[in-house]
Protein backbone atom coordinates (compact mmCIF):
# COMPACT_ATOMS: atom_id res chain seq x y z
CA UNK A 1 0.00 0.00 0.00
CA UNK A 2 1.26 3.46 -0.84
CA UNK A 3 0.68 5.90 1.98
CA UNK A 4 -0.84 9.22 0.92
CA UNK A 5 -1.65 12.58 2.48
CA UNK A 6 -5.27 11.95 3.21
CA UNK A 7 -4.96 8.63 4.99
CA UNK A 8 -5.45 8.73 8.73
CA UNK A 9 -2.13 8.68 10.50
CA UNK A 10 -3.50 6.00 12.82
CA UNK A 11 -4.13 3.75 9.83
CA UNK A 12 -0.55 4.19 8.68
CA UNK A 13 0.58 2.52 11.88
CA UNK A 14 -2.18 -0.07 11.80
CA UNK A 15 -1.13 -1.24 8.35
CA UNK A 16 2.55 -1.33 9.17
CA UNK A 17 3.79 -1.34 12.68
CA UNK A 18 7.35 -0.51 11.63
CA UNK A 19 6.33 2.98 10.59
CA UNK A 20 6.33 3.83 14.28
CA UNK A 21 10.08 4.20 14.25
CA UNK A 22 9.90 6.62 11.32
CA UNK A 23 7.27 8.70 13.10
CA UNK A 24 9.51 8.75 16.10
CA UNK A 25 12.38 10.15 14.02
CA UNK A 26 10.21 12.95 12.73
CA UNK A 27 9.28 13.78 16.29
CA UNK A 28 5.65 12.79 15.83
CA UNK A 29 4.08 11.43 18.97
CA UNK A 30 1.10 9.14 19.27
CA UNK A 31 -2.34 10.36 20.28
CA UNK A 32 -3.31 12.05 17.02
CA UNK A 33 -6.89 10.77 17.00
CA UNK A 34 -8.39 10.62 13.52
CA UNK A 35 -6.20 13.30 11.99
CA UNK A 36 -4.83 12.70 8.50
CA UNK A 37 -1.16 12.32 7.64
CA UNK A 38 -1.24 15.83 6.23
CA UNK A 39 -2.74 17.36 9.38
CA UNK A 40 -0.41 15.54 11.75
CA UNK A 41 2.62 16.59 9.71
CA UNK A 42 1.53 20.22 9.64
CA UNK A 43 0.99 20.23 13.36
CA UNK A 44 4.47 18.84 13.94
CA UNK A 45 6.17 21.10 11.38
CA UNK A 46 7.09 18.16 9.22
CA UNK A 47 7.36 18.49 5.43
CA UNK A 48 4.57 16.15 4.42
CA UNK A 49 5.90 15.34 0.93
CA UNK A 50 9.25 14.39 2.35
CA UNK A 51 7.63 12.36 5.12
CA UNK A 52 5.54 10.42 2.62
CA UNK A 53 8.48 9.48 0.42
CA UNK A 54 10.58 8.45 3.38
CA UNK A 55 7.89 6.40 5.05
CA UNK A 56 6.84 4.71 1.80
CA UNK A 57 10.42 3.79 0.93
CA UNK A 58 10.86 2.49 4.47
CA UNK A 59 7.98 0.04 4.30
CA UNK A 60 8.32 -1.00 0.69
CA UNK A 61 11.80 -1.95 -0.50
CA UNK A 62 10.70 -1.53 -4.10
CA UNK A 63 9.36 1.95 -3.65
CA UNK A 64 12.28 4.28 -3.99
CA UNK A 65 11.61 7.51 -5.87
CA UNK A 66 15.21 8.64 -5.75
CA UNK A 67 14.78 11.44 -8.28
CA UNK A 68 11.99 12.96 -6.22
CA UNK A 69 13.88 12.44 -2.98
CA UNK A 70 16.83 14.29 -4.50
CA UNK A 71 14.68 17.39 -4.87
CA UNK A 72 14.44 17.92 -1.12
CA UNK A 73 16.95 20.14 0.57
CA UNK A 74 20.20 18.76 1.92
CA UNK A 75 19.21 20.13 5.29
CA UNK A 76 16.01 18.08 5.31
CA UNK A 77 17.79 14.93 4.19
CA UNK A 78 20.72 15.16 6.57
CA UNK A 79 18.41 16.04 9.46
CA UNK A 80 16.54 12.84 8.86
CA UNK A 81 19.74 10.81 8.53
CA UNK A 82 21.04 12.37 11.72
CA UNK A 83 17.86 11.47 13.58
CA UNK A 84 18.15 7.92 12.33
CA UNK A 85 21.66 7.73 13.76
CA UNK A 86 20.32 8.90 17.09
CA UNK A 87 17.59 6.29 16.92
CA UNK A 88 20.18 3.55 16.47
CA UNK A 89 22.42 4.68 19.26
CA UNK A 90 19.86 5.78 21.80
CA UNK A 91 17.24 3.08 21.22
CA UNK A 92 18.07 0.13 19.02
CA UNK A 93 21.62 -0.63 20.10
CA UNK A 94 20.86 -0.41 23.85
CA UNK A 95 17.82 -2.63 23.33
CA UNK A 96 19.93 -5.30 21.70
CA UNK A 97 22.59 -4.93 24.36
CA UNK A 98 20.00 -5.45 27.07
CA UNK A 99 18.73 -8.56 25.36
CA UNK A 100 22.20 -10.04 25.11
CA UNK A 101 22.88 -9.11 28.72
CA UNK A 102 19.69 -10.85 29.74
CA UNK A 103 20.81 -13.91 27.80
CA UNK A 104 24.15 -13.94 29.58
CA UNK A 105 22.40 -13.73 32.94
CA UNK A 106 19.86 -16.41 32.26
CA UNK A 107 22.11 -18.95 30.59
CA UNK A 108 24.07 -21.47 32.60
CA UNK A 109 24.96 -24.09 30.05
CA UNK A 110 26.91 -21.99 27.55
CA UNK A 111 27.58 -18.67 29.12
CA UNK A 112 30.95 -18.44 27.38
CA UNK A 113 29.28 -18.58 23.95
CA UNK A 114 26.83 -15.84 24.77
CA UNK A 115 29.72 -13.77 26.07
CA UNK A 116 31.26 -14.17 22.62
CA UNK A 117 28.12 -12.73 21.03
CA UNK A 118 28.24 -9.92 23.50
CA UNK A 119 31.80 -9.05 22.57
CA UNK A 120 30.98 -9.28 18.88
CA UNK A 121 28.09 -6.89 19.26
CA UNK A 122 30.10 -4.59 21.43
CA UNK A 123 32.76 -4.28 18.73
CA UNK A 124 30.02 -3.77 16.21
CA UNK A 125 28.53 -0.98 18.24
CA UNK A 126 31.89 0.78 18.22
CA UNK A 127 32.15 0.38 14.48
CA UNK A 128 28.67 1.76 13.94
CA UNK A 129 29.49 4.64 16.21
CA UNK A 130 32.64 5.45 14.25
CA UNK A 131 30.71 5.20 11.01
CA UNK A 132 27.94 7.57 12.00
CA UNK A 133 30.33 9.88 13.83
CA UNK A 134 32.39 10.35 10.71
CA UNK A 135 29.28 11.17 8.73
CA UNK A 136 28.09 13.66 11.28
CA UNK A 137 31.45 15.36 11.70
CA UNK A 138 32.69 15.37 8.11
CA UNK A 139 30.13 14.34 5.53
CA UNK A 140 26.97 16.14 6.62
CA UNK A 141 28.72 19.46 7.30
CA UNK A 142 30.40 19.17 3.91
CA UNK A 143 27.11 18.57 2.11
CA UNK A 144 25.50 21.50 3.90
CA UNK A 145 28.37 23.78 2.89
CA UNK A 146 28.00 22.65 -0.71
CA UNK A 147 24.29 23.36 -0.64
CA UNK A 148 24.89 26.81 0.79
CA UNK A 149 27.44 27.66 -1.88
CA UNK A 150 25.15 26.26 -4.52
CA UNK A 151 22.27 28.43 -3.41
CA UNK A 152 24.19 31.67 -3.02
CA UNK A 153 24.64 33.69 -6.16
CA UNK A 154 27.95 35.27 -5.30
CA UNK A 155 30.86 32.95 -5.66
CA UNK A 156 33.04 32.44 -2.68
CA UNK A 157 36.48 30.94 -3.06
CA UNK A 158 36.32 29.08 0.21
CA UNK A 159 33.96 26.48 -1.16
CA UNK A 160 36.40 25.65 -3.95
CA UNK A 161 39.11 25.24 -1.36
CA UNK A 162 36.77 22.98 0.60
CA UNK A 163 36.10 20.90 -2.49
CA UNK A 164 39.82 20.44 -2.94
CA UNK A 165 40.11 18.83 0.47
CA UNK A 166 37.00 16.67 0.33
CA UNK A 167 34.43 15.56 -2.18
CA UNK A 168 31.33 13.43 -2.19
CA UNK A 169 33.28 11.00 -4.36
CA UNK A 170 35.57 10.31 -1.40
CA UNK A 171 32.57 9.58 0.78
CA UNK A 172 31.09 7.28 -1.81
CA UNK A 173 34.29 5.28 -1.96
CA UNK A 174 34.93 5.08 1.75
CA UNK A 175 31.31 4.42 2.74
CA UNK A 176 31.43 0.86 3.97
CA UNK A 177 28.76 -1.75 4.27
CA UNK A 178 27.90 -1.60 7.92
CA UNK A 179 25.15 -4.21 7.71
CA UNK A 180 27.41 -7.11 6.80
CA UNK A 181 28.38 -7.94 10.36
CA UNK A 182 24.76 -8.01 11.48
CA UNK A 183 24.03 -10.59 8.83
CA UNK A 184 26.96 -12.66 10.09
CA UNK A 185 25.67 -12.46 13.63
CA UNK A 186 22.24 -13.57 12.51
CA UNK A 187 23.71 -16.50 10.63
CA UNK A 188 25.80 -17.55 13.61
CA UNK A 189 22.79 -17.53 15.90
CA UNK A 190 20.53 -19.34 13.44
CA UNK A 191 22.99 -21.91 12.18
CA UNK A 192 25.81 -22.47 14.62
CA UNK A 193 25.07 -21.37 18.15
CA UNK A 194 24.11 -24.30 20.39
CA UNK A 195 20.60 -23.22 21.25
CA UNK A 196 20.22 -21.85 24.74
CA UNK A 197 17.37 -23.14 26.87
CA UNK A 198 15.73 -19.77 26.73
CA UNK A 199 14.69 -19.58 23.11
CA UNK A 200 12.36 -16.66 23.74
CA UNK A 201 15.31 -14.31 24.23
CA UNK A 202 17.15 -15.77 21.29
CA UNK A 203 14.19 -15.26 18.97
CA UNK A 204 13.71 -11.75 20.19
CA UNK A 205 17.35 -10.98 19.59
CA UNK A 206 17.15 -12.31 16.05
CA UNK A 207 14.10 -10.20 15.42
CA UNK A 208 15.83 -7.07 16.67
CA UNK A 209 19.00 -7.76 14.70
CA UNK A 210 16.99 -8.27 11.56
CA UNK A 211 15.12 -5.03 12.11
CA UNK A 212 18.26 -3.05 12.67
CA UNK A 213 19.83 -4.54 9.57
CA UNK A 214 16.81 -3.61 7.43
CA UNK A 215 16.72 -0.16 8.90
CA UNK A 216 20.40 0.50 8.19
CA UNK A 217 19.86 -0.81 4.67
CA UNK A 218 17.18 1.77 4.08
CA UNK A 219 19.35 4.44 5.66
CA UNK A 220 22.42 3.68 3.56
CA UNK A 221 20.29 3.68 0.47
CA UNK A 222 19.28 7.27 1.16
CA UNK A 223 22.91 8.21 1.70
CA UNK A 224 24.17 6.53 -1.43
CA UNK A 225 21.33 7.00 -3.86
CA UNK A 226 19.90 10.33 -2.78
CA UNK A 227 22.51 12.39 -0.96
CA UNK A 228 25.54 11.40 -3.03
CA UNK A 229 24.06 12.06 -6.51
CA UNK A 230 22.46 15.28 -5.31
CA UNK A 231 25.74 16.64 -3.98
CA UNK A 232 27.67 15.43 -7.00
CA UNK A 233 25.34 17.45 -9.22
CA UNK A 234 25.83 20.53 -7.06
CA UNK A 235 29.61 20.10 -7.07
CA UNK A 236 29.59 19.98 -10.85
CA UNK A 237 27.57 23.17 -11.15
CA UNK A 238 29.69 25.03 -8.62
CA UNK A 239 32.85 24.00 -10.45
CA UNK A 240 31.36 25.19 -13.73
CA UNK A 241 30.43 28.56 -12.27
CA UNK A 242 34.00 29.07 -11.17
CA UNK A 243 35.43 27.99 -14.47
CA UNK A 244 33.38 30.71 -16.16
CA UNK A 245 34.85 33.47 -14.07
CA UNK B 1 23.36 -20.22 -0.77
CA UNK B 2 22.11 -19.05 -4.13
CA UNK B 3 22.81 -21.04 -7.23
CA UNK B 4 22.62 -18.04 -9.49
CA UNK B 5 22.47 -14.31 -8.95
CA UNK B 6 21.18 -11.65 -11.31
CA UNK B 7 21.55 -7.95 -11.90
CA UNK B 8 18.87 -6.24 -13.94
CA UNK B 9 19.51 -3.02 -15.82
CA UNK B 10 16.33 -1.78 -17.44
CA UNK B 11 14.41 1.50 -17.44
CA UNK B 12 10.90 0.16 -17.31
CA UNK B 13 9.55 -0.66 -13.88
CA UNK B 14 7.05 -3.10 -15.35
CA UNK B 15 9.70 -5.04 -17.19
CA UNK B 16 11.99 -5.17 -14.14
CA UNK B 17 9.15 -6.41 -11.97
CA UNK B 18 8.15 -8.96 -14.56
CA UNK B 19 11.67 -10.32 -14.88
CA UNK B 20 12.10 -10.54 -11.14
CA UNK B 21 8.87 -12.43 -10.69
CA UNK B 22 9.94 -14.94 -13.32
CA UNK B 23 13.49 -15.33 -12.01
CA UNK B 24 12.18 -15.93 -8.51
CA UNK B 25 10.24 -18.90 -9.77
CA UNK B 26 13.54 -20.70 -10.26
CA UNK B 27 14.71 -22.14 -6.94
CA UNK B 28 17.78 -20.62 -5.30
CA UNK B 29 18.08 -17.64 -7.57
CA UNK B 30 18.17 -14.07 -6.53
CA UNK B 31 18.09 -10.65 -8.15
CA UNK B 32 20.72 -8.86 -6.12
CA UNK B 33 20.53 -5.46 -7.76
CA UNK B 34 18.32 -3.60 -10.16
CA UNK B 35 19.11 -0.36 -11.89
CA UNK B 36 16.82 1.85 -13.88
CA UNK B 37 19.56 3.86 -15.55
CA UNK B 38 23.20 3.54 -16.41
CA UNK B 39 24.32 6.39 -14.16
CA UNK B 40 23.61 4.40 -11.04
CA UNK B 41 25.90 1.60 -12.03
CA UNK B 42 28.89 1.96 -9.86
CA UNK B 43 31.20 -0.88 -9.09
CA UNK B 44 32.22 -1.57 -5.56
CA UNK B 45 35.54 -3.41 -5.36
CA UNK B 46 34.15 -6.91 -5.40
CA UNK B 47 30.87 -6.80 -7.16
CA UNK B 48 29.62 -10.25 -7.97
CA UNK B 49 26.82 -11.63 -10.03
CA UNK B 50 26.42 -14.60 -12.32
CA UNK B 51 24.11 -12.95 -14.82
CA UNK B 52 23.33 -9.48 -15.99
CA UNK B 53 20.13 -8.80 -17.85
CA UNK B 54 20.36 -5.48 -19.63
CA UNK B 55 18.33 -3.48 -22.08
CA UNK B 56 20.66 -2.99 -25.08
CA UNK B 57 19.70 0.70 -25.22
CA UNK B 58 21.51 1.19 -21.93
CA UNK B 59 24.66 -0.45 -23.17
CA UNK B 60 27.49 1.93 -24.04
CA UNK B 61 31.24 2.12 -23.61
CA UNK B 62 30.82 3.08 -19.99
CA UNK B 63 28.37 0.39 -18.94
CA UNK B 64 30.32 -2.16 -20.92
CA UNK B 65 33.39 -1.33 -18.91
CA UNK B 66 31.59 -1.74 -15.63
CA UNK B 67 29.98 -4.98 -16.69
CA UNK B 68 33.39 -6.37 -17.55
CA UNK B 69 34.51 -5.76 -13.99
CA UNK B 70 31.69 -7.75 -12.46
CA UNK B 71 32.75 -11.25 -11.58
CA UNK B 72 30.55 -14.29 -11.10
CA UNK B 73 29.61 -15.06 -7.53
CA UNK B 74 31.72 -17.74 -5.86
CA UNK B 75 28.82 -20.17 -5.72
CA UNK B 76 29.17 -20.90 -9.38
CA UNK B 77 32.81 -20.23 -10.06
CA UNK B 78 33.98 -22.03 -6.96
CA UNK B 79 36.02 -24.80 -8.42
CA UNK B 80 37.49 -22.79 -11.27
CA UNK B 81 40.38 -21.83 -9.05
CA UNK B 82 40.93 -25.35 -7.80
CA UNK B 83 41.55 -26.63 -11.27
CA UNK B 84 44.37 -24.80 -12.95
CA UNK B 85 42.67 -25.16 -16.32
CA UNK B 86 39.75 -23.11 -15.15
CA UNK B 87 41.84 -20.58 -13.38
CA UNK B 88 41.30 -17.82 -15.88
CA UNK B 89 38.50 -15.73 -14.50
CA UNK B 90 35.13 -16.83 -15.70
CA UNK B 91 33.02 -14.04 -17.06
CA UNK B 92 29.65 -12.94 -15.88
CA UNK B 93 27.13 -13.79 -18.55
CA UNK B 94 25.15 -11.02 -20.14
CA UNK B 95 21.59 -11.45 -21.36
CA UNK B 96 19.66 -8.87 -23.32
CA UNK B 97 16.06 -7.86 -22.76
CA UNK B 98 14.59 -6.14 -25.78
CA UNK B 99 11.80 -6.06 -28.28
CA UNK B 100 13.81 -7.56 -31.10
CA UNK B 101 17.00 -9.43 -31.56
CA UNK B 102 20.10 -7.21 -31.38
CA UNK B 103 23.68 -7.80 -32.39
CA UNK B 104 26.61 -6.57 -30.41
CA UNK B 105 30.25 -5.86 -31.15
CA UNK B 106 32.46 -8.81 -31.83
CA UNK B 107 34.25 -8.57 -28.51
CA UNK B 108 31.01 -8.83 -26.65
CA UNK B 109 28.32 -11.36 -27.17
CA UNK B 110 24.95 -12.01 -25.64
CA UNK B 111 24.73 -15.27 -23.77
CA UNK B 112 21.04 -15.29 -24.50
CA UNK B 113 18.34 -12.87 -25.57
CA UNK B 114 14.98 -12.42 -23.97
CA UNK B 115 12.25 -10.75 -26.01
CA UNK B 116 9.31 -8.82 -24.71
CA UNK B 117 6.83 -11.10 -26.42
CA UNK B 118 8.42 -14.27 -25.02
CA UNK B 119 6.07 -16.44 -22.98
CA UNK B 120 6.88 -17.11 -19.38
CA UNK B 121 7.79 -20.67 -20.24
CA UNK B 122 10.24 -19.73 -22.92
CA UNK B 123 11.96 -17.27 -20.60
CA UNK B 124 12.14 -19.88 -17.86
CA UNK B 125 13.57 -22.33 -20.35
CA UNK B 126 16.26 -19.91 -21.49
CA UNK B 127 17.28 -19.08 -17.95
CA UNK B 128 17.21 -22.68 -16.76
CA UNK B 129 19.42 -23.72 -19.64
CA UNK B 130 21.96 -21.07 -18.73
CA UNK B 131 21.95 -21.95 -15.05
CA UNK B 132 22.09 -25.64 -15.91
CA UNK B 133 25.03 -25.17 -18.25
CA UNK B 134 27.04 -23.52 -15.57
CA UNK B 135 26.21 -26.17 -13.04
CA UNK B 136 27.42 -29.07 -15.12
CA UNK B 137 30.66 -27.23 -15.68
CA UNK B 138 30.98 -27.10 -11.92
CA UNK B 139 30.08 -30.58 -10.86
CA UNK B 140 31.99 -30.13 -7.66
CA UNK B 141 29.74 -27.38 -6.39
CA UNK B 142 26.86 -29.85 -6.35
CA UNK B 143 28.26 -32.08 -3.62
CA UNK B 144 27.28 -31.21 -0.05
CA UNK B 145 29.12 -28.22 1.24
CA UNK B 146 31.36 -29.65 3.92
CA UNK B 147 34.19 -27.42 4.92
CA UNK B 148 37.46 -29.11 3.94
CA UNK B 149 40.50 -29.79 6.08
CA UNK B 150 42.52 -27.22 4.18
CA UNK B 151 39.78 -24.67 4.66
CA UNK B 152 39.78 -25.36 8.39
CA UNK B 153 43.52 -24.61 8.40
CA UNK B 154 42.89 -21.33 6.66
CA UNK B 155 39.91 -20.50 8.86
CA UNK B 156 42.00 -21.11 11.94
CA UNK B 157 44.60 -18.63 10.76
CA UNK B 158 42.00 -16.03 9.83
CA UNK B 159 40.50 -16.35 13.28
CA UNK B 160 43.93 -15.98 14.84
CA UNK B 161 44.21 -12.64 13.13
CA UNK B 162 46.62 -13.35 10.29
CA UNK B 163 46.39 -11.50 6.99
CA UNK B 164 46.04 -13.23 3.63
CA UNK B 165 49.70 -12.60 2.91
CA UNK B 166 50.82 -14.04 6.24
CA UNK B 167 48.64 -17.10 5.80
CA UNK B 168 50.05 -17.65 2.31
CA UNK B 169 53.63 -17.50 3.64
CA UNK B 170 52.84 -19.81 6.54
CA UNK B 171 51.19 -22.48 4.44
CA UNK B 172 53.47 -22.13 1.40
CA UNK B 173 50.64 -21.26 -0.98
CA UNK B 174 49.90 -18.17 -3.06
CA UNK B 175 47.85 -15.28 -1.75
CA UNK B 176 45.49 -15.92 -4.62
CA UNK B 177 44.81 -19.41 -3.31
CA UNK B 178 44.17 -18.04 0.17
CA UNK B 179 41.63 -15.63 -1.27
CA UNK B 180 39.90 -18.45 -3.11
CA UNK B 181 39.74 -20.55 0.04
CA UNK B 182 38.32 -17.59 1.92
CA UNK B 183 35.61 -17.12 -0.66
CA UNK B 184 34.70 -20.78 -0.40
CA UNK B 185 34.63 -20.67 3.39
CA UNK B 186 32.33 -17.65 3.30
CA UNK B 187 30.07 -19.33 0.79
CA UNK B 188 29.83 -22.54 2.76
CA UNK B 189 29.31 -20.96 6.16
CA UNK B 190 27.39 -17.85 5.16
CA UNK B 191 29.75 -15.75 7.24
CA UNK B 192 31.66 -12.90 5.64
CA UNK B 193 33.54 -10.89 8.22
CA UNK B 194 36.61 -11.76 10.27
CA UNK B 195 34.87 -11.33 13.65
CA UNK B 196 32.06 -13.57 12.42
CA UNK B 197 34.50 -16.26 11.26
CA UNK B 198 36.31 -15.99 14.57
CA UNK B 199 33.16 -16.77 16.52
CA UNK B 200 32.48 -19.72 14.26
CA UNK B 201 36.00 -21.01 14.86
CA UNK B 202 35.61 -20.73 18.62
CA UNK B 203 32.17 -22.34 18.66
CA UNK B 204 33.56 -25.25 16.69
CA UNK B 205 36.73 -25.52 18.77
CA UNK B 206 38.94 -24.72 15.80
CA UNK B 207 40.68 -22.18 17.97
CA UNK B 208 40.61 -21.52 21.66
CA UNK B 209 38.97 -18.38 22.92
CA UNK B 210 42.23 -17.30 24.57
CA UNK B 211 44.12 -17.43 21.29
CA UNK B 212 42.29 -14.71 19.44
CA UNK B 213 43.97 -11.78 17.85
CA UNK B 214 47.31 -11.81 19.65
CA UNK B 215 49.22 -14.85 18.54
CA UNK B 216 51.08 -13.05 15.80
CA UNK B 217 54.52 -14.17 16.90
FE1 LIG C 1 24.47 7.30 8.15
FE1 LIG D 1 26.38 5.51 6.33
Amino acid sequence: MIITKNIKMADVIHTNYFTLSVLNRFGIELGFGDKSVDEVCKKNNVDVDFFLEIVNAFVDKDYFPKKHLQTFSVKLITDYLQKTHDYYHKLKVPEIENLIEEMVDSCYTQKENIVLLKKFFNDYKQELLNHTHREEKIVFPYTLAIEKAYNSEESDNSVIELMETYSIEIFQNEHDNIEEKLLDLRNIIIKYLPQPKNSRLCNKLLYELFNLEQDINDHSRIEEKVLVPKIREMEKIITKRFAKK
Amino acid sequence: MYKATFIIIEKSYLIRKGLISIIEKIPNTQVIQQFDNEDDLKTPANFESDFIIINPNLLNANTLNIIKKITPSPALSACSADRSAGRRARKTQVISISEKSTVLTKEFEWTAQIYLDDTQNSILKKLNTLIGNRETKNVKSEVPEEISKREIDILKNIALGYSNKEIADKLFISTHTVVTHRKNITRKLGIKTVPGLTIYAILNKIIDINDTGKSKS
